[in-house]
């Protein structure tokens, strides 16, 4: 590989308001390979991918496409030099056809639309990288591992040279993933560098040329073939320094259960049982889409699902979120833009929200009365600038988070459900939130843990639970497990 | 050894959605004839009832009342497939009439029609600019555009009527001559149609169009200038209510500087009531036509028979929800959480 790479990252760093997430990387993606990135959550992997795609700007260092020094300041700028991803949330025209995506944007001819040469040139494309799929099909009826491929097929008929996948066998099946494996290869033939994000070793074995490691915002190394091995590569990912950092869970559970879950399955879950007592946190860990996510969303009433949930002994009905909130489940969701928070409102009205009528008088909200309430949950949770009404929008990733939690902190429920609560939060913050989560098992509520980040799961957890392929492959109390055996048993899937 | 890991996944493959080859005949049928089922119904009623209803000069009648609504919801159908709203259609009717009136005395009448369709593209250049570049929402920059229209349109002509001079007989042929039996201006109207019609589902403008209303974001990754299609179906919408201003004047002889209003709201249930037709679930352009010649036909049907006109507005307004409602019926999404 000795013709100049297809991207080239000099000394590249990122810095959010003060933090430093990335530092000092050096790294080439060479033409036609397919390189994988790997690293635990908050190593850097997804900033990395932002500031390649557009989505942020590198505070410094710089960034090399085709032995060209570039600026990429938009999404369009990266698309605009041949740079795509691939997120999980696939995007495509849910009214058009198959072939009419795929040639979107290319149609051939000038200003009228020749529906056939769209379809046929549609239905070459597909044929060319081995995908069987009826090019008449609406895009609205493909399922999401179809989208994703349709959407591949895109990238390539618009010649692009470099290609992100992020986790993109998290909702597939074992078929599903196969076919993309050999779409992959078809790309590399092409010349198309691939970039593979996965926490799966299985996976990155058998497609990656070169693996990268991140850990801590820097490369930790670049291992190639047959030097990627399970050992070296869960010895590369953890970020042995930060330990002295942690909180730990000396054991909070007491003897009363608090959430029975019997036989809990749903789509992609295999029936699951558990049981949670008071002031115990429950770890769940597994690889993303592996299933773990979808224990928050059954309890919480998202999704439909079967079995029996009983809290502090009782039978309940799950069946909407509102129901889960009524029998005292909250869910502090990953996403906290799109699913927690109101980020047009005030901090103290989306903090006030679960508590409005005990705020209330005759009726009316008292602005008093929820200003105060808000301003001691601020002070309780140390959100930063205590500034009651600033719109949520403008506080940082960790602060939203901590005005989340706050949000159901009074509404005195029984049973919490945290979904990577660190995700996007910064450095800062992390500790603070992880004393939030114990001070509530303290106060005798059930915390579940549903995380990927295995330094997490090791703080905070009493028991553990491994989830992968929508089973239950690994449960023990944390003092029996290892972070290294935990990361070996959630890559490979086998239990040592 | 670990390579083999992903095979011994169990669990079920995400379940597709029921569309197409699965669903029943019935429901199929239901959703791509069930509104002109209704349509055809009520004409069907109207015709027994009334032995002067199902008639060629009835028919007439209610193609050549028709013709102004039907060009701005034609024009509408496009900002709505774009994924907006346009409510200054109504107000450009009213400017590009009374443009029209004031310059054919000035500079003659073809140059009086260019003048008039000119200051409709450029209401529809304002809307679009203010609506993309200018971040603003289609509501709220049609509804001020709407305003502003109303006021300028009081201020040009001091709220008095202008009137086209009656020697001006090439302008008015085009709203009050005949060729062979059929009306000048319901020819007109046909040819905009078949042009509206061909630009919506034979160009790469009526594509795009339709990919930015359905995924803007998708389009934008595609490489499509969003922005662009946004702004000409703004024009478009303008453009058509502009021949519409430029047909009424000829027909009434005279320019009105009020009393337009009910085109925008016949607009906007044509348009939704169309977009119930063929199956298609959303707008276009056939569909509107459709839906404007329901609206006419109720009302002409009605009054034959002698129904207030109170009872016409109720019955056009139950089935637009009825026909609506069932459409969102047959078309169920997993969580409803879209208000406008």
């Amino acid at each position: 590989m000795t013709e100049t790479p297809i991207v080239e990252f000099r000394n590249l760093g990122k810095e959010f308001s003060g933090t430093r997430v990335l530092r000092g990387v050096e790294l080439k993606f060479e033409r036609g390979e397919v390189h994988g990135l790997l690293g635990e959550n908050g190593a850097g992997k997804s900033t990395l991918i932002k500031i390649l795609t557009g989505v942020y700007s590198h505070s410094e260092g710089e960034i090399i496409v085709e032995g060209k020094p570039v600026t990429i300041s938009s999404p369009m700028d990266a698309h605009k030099l041949g740079l795509g991803a691939v997120y999980q949330d696939a995007e495509l025209i849910g009214s058009f056809t198959v072939a009419q995506n795929v040639v979107l944007g290319g149609e051939p001819g000038r200003f009228t639309l020749n529906r056939k040469a769209i379809r046929d040139q549609g239905a070459k494309i597909l044929k060319e990288i081995g995908l069987t799929l009826d090019p008449d099909r609406i895009a609205s009826s493909l399922s999401a591992a179809e989208s994703q491929l349709v959407i591949l097929a895109t990238l390539f008929q618009r010649k692009y040279k470099l290609i992100v996948l992020d986790e993109p066998t998290a909702r597939l099946s074992a078929t599903e993933a196969e076919l993309l494996f050999r779409l992959i290869r078809r790309f590399q033939e092409e010349g198309i560098t691939i970039i593979y994000i996965s926490h799966r070793l299985g996976e990155i074995r058998q497609l990656c040329d070169r693996i990268t490691i991140l850990r801590g915002g820097r490369v930790s190394a670049t291992l190639a073939g047959a030097d990627i091995t399970e050992e070296r590569v869960t010895e590369l990912m953890v970020d042995k320094t930060k330990n002295e950092l942690e909180v730990f869970n000396p054991g909070l559970a007491r003897p009363e259960g608090m959430l029975q879950v019997d036989q809990l399955s749903c789509d992609q879950l295999s029936p699951l049982s558990f049981e949670v007592h008071a002031g115990e946190v429950l770890g769940i860990t597994g690889p993303v889409g592996g299933g773990m996510e979808l224990v928050a969303r059954a309890v919480a009433g998202l999704v439909p699902h079967h079995g029996q949930i009983k809290i502090a002994g009782q039978t309940t009905d799950l069946s909407s979120p509102s129901k889960a909130l009524e029998a005292g489940i909250a869910l502090i969701p990953e996403d906290r833009r799109k699913q927690a928070l109101f980020p047009n409102m005030s901090a103290a009205e989306n903090i006030a929200l679960p508590v409005l009528s005990r705020l209330s008088r005759g009726g009316f909200i008292s602005d008093r009365a929820k200003l105060t309430y808000a301003e001691q949950v601020i002070k309780r949770l140390q959100v930063k600038p205590d500034v009651p009404g600033k719109a949520m929008k403008f506080f940082s990733g960790g602060n939203q988070q901590k005005a989340v939690i706050g949000k159901w902190m009074s509404a005195k429920c029984r049973v919490y459900i945290f979904v990577e609560p660190t995700s996007g939060v910064d450095v800062g913050a992390i500790r603070d939130i992880y004393e939030i989560m114990l001070g509530l098992a303290r106060d005798g509520a059930a915390v579940i843990l549903i995380s990927s980040s295995m330094r997490e799961i090791m703080a905070l957890s009493e028991n553990v639970i491994v989830i992968r392929d929508g089973k239950a492959i690994y449960r023990a109390p944390k003092a029996k497990c290892t972070h290294d055996q935990l990361l070996g048993i959630s890559m490979t899937g086998r239990v040592a | 050894m670990a390579a083999t890991s992903t095979e011994t996944k169990t669990a079920a493959v995400a379940a597709k959605p029921a569309v197409g080859g699965t669903e029943s005949l019935g429901l199929r049928l239901l959703r791509r004839w069930g509104t002109i089922a209704i349509i055809v119904l009520v004409g069907v009623g109207f015709s027994v009832s009334s032995p002067w209803f199902f008639t060629v000069s009835n028919f007439n009648n209610i193609l050549f009342s028709m013709i102004v609504s039907c060009l701005v919801s034609m024009g509408l159908t496009y900002v709505v497939i774009a994924g907006s709203f346009d409510l200054s259609i109504g107000l450009t009717v009213t400017t590009a009439s009374i443009v029209t009136a004031y310059l054919i005395p000035v500079v003659g009448p073809w140059v009086a029609i260019l003048g008039a369709l000119a200051s409709a593209v450029v209401v529809g250049l304002l809307n679009g600019l203010l609506v993309t570049y200018g971040r603003l929402s289609g509501i709220v920059v049609t509804l001020g555009m709407m305003f502003v229209l109303g006021g300028l349109n009081i201020f040009l002509t001091n709220g008095y009527q202008i009137a086209v001079p009656y020697t001006e007989k090439a302008f008015l042929f085009i709203g009050q001559g005949t060729i062979g039996p059929v009306a000048v201006p319901v020819i007109v109207l046909l040819c905009v149609f078949v042009l509206a019609h061909l630009l919506a589902t034979k160009t790469k403008v009526g594509h795009y169009i339709t990919a930015v209303g359905d995924n803007p974001m998708a389009a934008f990754y595609s490489g499509i200038k969003v922005y662009h299609w946004v702004i000409l179906s703004f024009i478009l919408s303008s453009l058509l209510s502009g021949v519409g201003g430029v047909i009424l004047t000829s027909i009434s002889t005279s320019a009105q500087p009020s009393g337009n209003s009910n085109y925008l709201l016949e607009a906007f249930a044509a348009v939704f009531l169309g977009a119930t037709t063929l199956g298609k679930g959303k707008p276009h352009v056939l569909g509107t036509l459709l839906g404007v010649f329901f609206l006419y036909m109720v009302s002409a049907g009605m009054s034959m028979m002698g129904f207030p006109f109170a009872m016409r507005q109720l019955f056009i307004g139950l089935v637009l929800i009825l026909a609506v409602g069932a459409n969102a019926l047959l078309n169920r999404e997993e969580i409803h959480l879209k208000f406008i």
